[in-house]
């Protein structure tokens, strides 16, 4: 899959919340979703799917502040990081997992659709 | 500015002796632009000039209230590190790299070292990056056999550093590139720090790579905007051709 399909367009929110650098990839049997989540502990995520969505919300351990911060000029603070993101195919909400190391979050969600074997005559 | 031109623009009196360049352009990882960023911040080297070109976006940086190009070379007599704090627009790939090889002949560079990233899709997984390396030319990769890096022995490679690569090699400029096992989209200071401990073999620096370590998750966070545009530009940069298999016919 290309680069430009896997990430998702990062940005900011006046409501303190950040929008994490994230990559989907349509794997054959499953959707692999991964999240940067600097600042973050494993505590602190927060994983919600439906049949068709996924969304993360993350608390960073301490806040960022930034002064006089780009075209807006006054103090910015951001305390989490908040993304749900549409999945390209329903996904089997059951039997979806997730692991958090180093800041990276994956979450692997195995697809509903069923393979069936086609014999050759 | 001439169209399409992209101009080297040197401070007065800078003198060169033999120089080595370190060229950290974003790219996957971000792995050239940090590494870059710490090495000119960690050896003080000074502000020595700029690029331009309309083929950049018309992009100006305000550091401190003070205006600055976003396209910067620092260094002193005998290093020279160009970085960008703004990607790179695929149409000006190759004029860049023939007006920077131009401009580091001109200054009689030694060796350019272009520090990039290599995608690993099991980089979560992984502690410390290995770091590859890749040489334009034989005297460059007798330099990485001695130097006992790992060298990248088939593949493509895509992007403004293989430009680099043969643009240098056109104009006998001895060119390697040092790889990190890196996060394609995400920014990776663990990866900038392997390649900085490998720099160490050509360009004795004593650069301590703790503090980029222990700033890392701020370093990600400033760093999410320049690996958006970044990842944004990768398809046009046929960078999905460094994951394809050559064709093997020996």
């Amino acid at each position: 899959m290309e680069m430009e399909r896997r990430i998702i367009r990062a940005t900011w929110g006046y409501d303190g919340n950040l929008e994490p650098l994230c990559e989907v990839e349509d794997k054959e049997d499953e959707i692999l979703v991964t999240f940067d989540l600097p600042r973050v502990r494993k505590e602190n995520v927060e994983i919600n799917t439906t049949e068709d969505t996924v969304e993360v919300m993350a608390k960073m351990s301490d806040a960022i502040c930034w002064e006089r911060w780009g075209s807006i000029q006054k103090k910015i603070t951001f305390q989490a990081f908040r993304k749900q993101i549409r999945l390209p195919e329903p996904i089997d909400q059951e039997k979806t997992s997730a692991t958090f190391k180093n800041g990276i979050l994956r979450i692997n969600l195995p697809k509903v659709r069923k393979k069936v074997f086609i014999p050759i005559e | 500015m001439e169209e399409g031109v992209i101009t080297i623009v040197e401070e007065e009196g800078i003198l060169h002796k033999h120089p080595i360049v370190i060229e950290g352009l974003p790219d996957v990882g971000l792995v050239g632009t940090i590494a870059a960023s710490y090495i000119v911040e960690k050896m003080g080297y000074k502000e020595i000039g700029y690029v331009e070109s309309d083929l950049f976006p018309p992009v100006m940086v305000i550091h401190e209230g003070k205006l600055e190009n976003p396209f910067k070379i620092y260094g002193d007599e005998g290093v020279v590190v160009v970085l960008s704090e703004v990607a790179i627009p695929p149409n000006a790939v190759y004029p860049l790299a023939g007006a920077l090889a131009d401009w580091f002949n001109g200054i009689d560079a030694k060796l350019v070292i272009s520090i990039t990233g290599l995608p690993a899709e099991n980089r979560m997984d992984i502690e410390k990056p290995e770091v590859f390396a890749v040489g334009n030319n034989e005297e460059a990769r007798r330099v990485l056999k001695d130097k006992q890096m790992e060298l990248m022995e088939e593949g493509f490679i895509a992007g403004h550093y293989a430009m680099m690569l043969r643009e240098c090699y056109k104009r006998n400029l001895n060119a390697i590139s040092l790889l990190a096992q890196c996060f394609p989209v995400y920014p990776d200071p663990g990866a900038a720090a392997s390649t900085i401990e490998s720099l160490e073999k050509f360009l004795k620096l004593g650069i301590d790579v703790g503090e980029l370590m222990e700033k890392a998750e701020e370093i990600k966070l400033k760093a999410r905007d320049l690996m958006r545009q970044t990842a944004l530009s990768a398809p046009e940069m046929q960078k999905s051709a460094e994951q394809d298999l050559p064709i093997m016919y020996r």
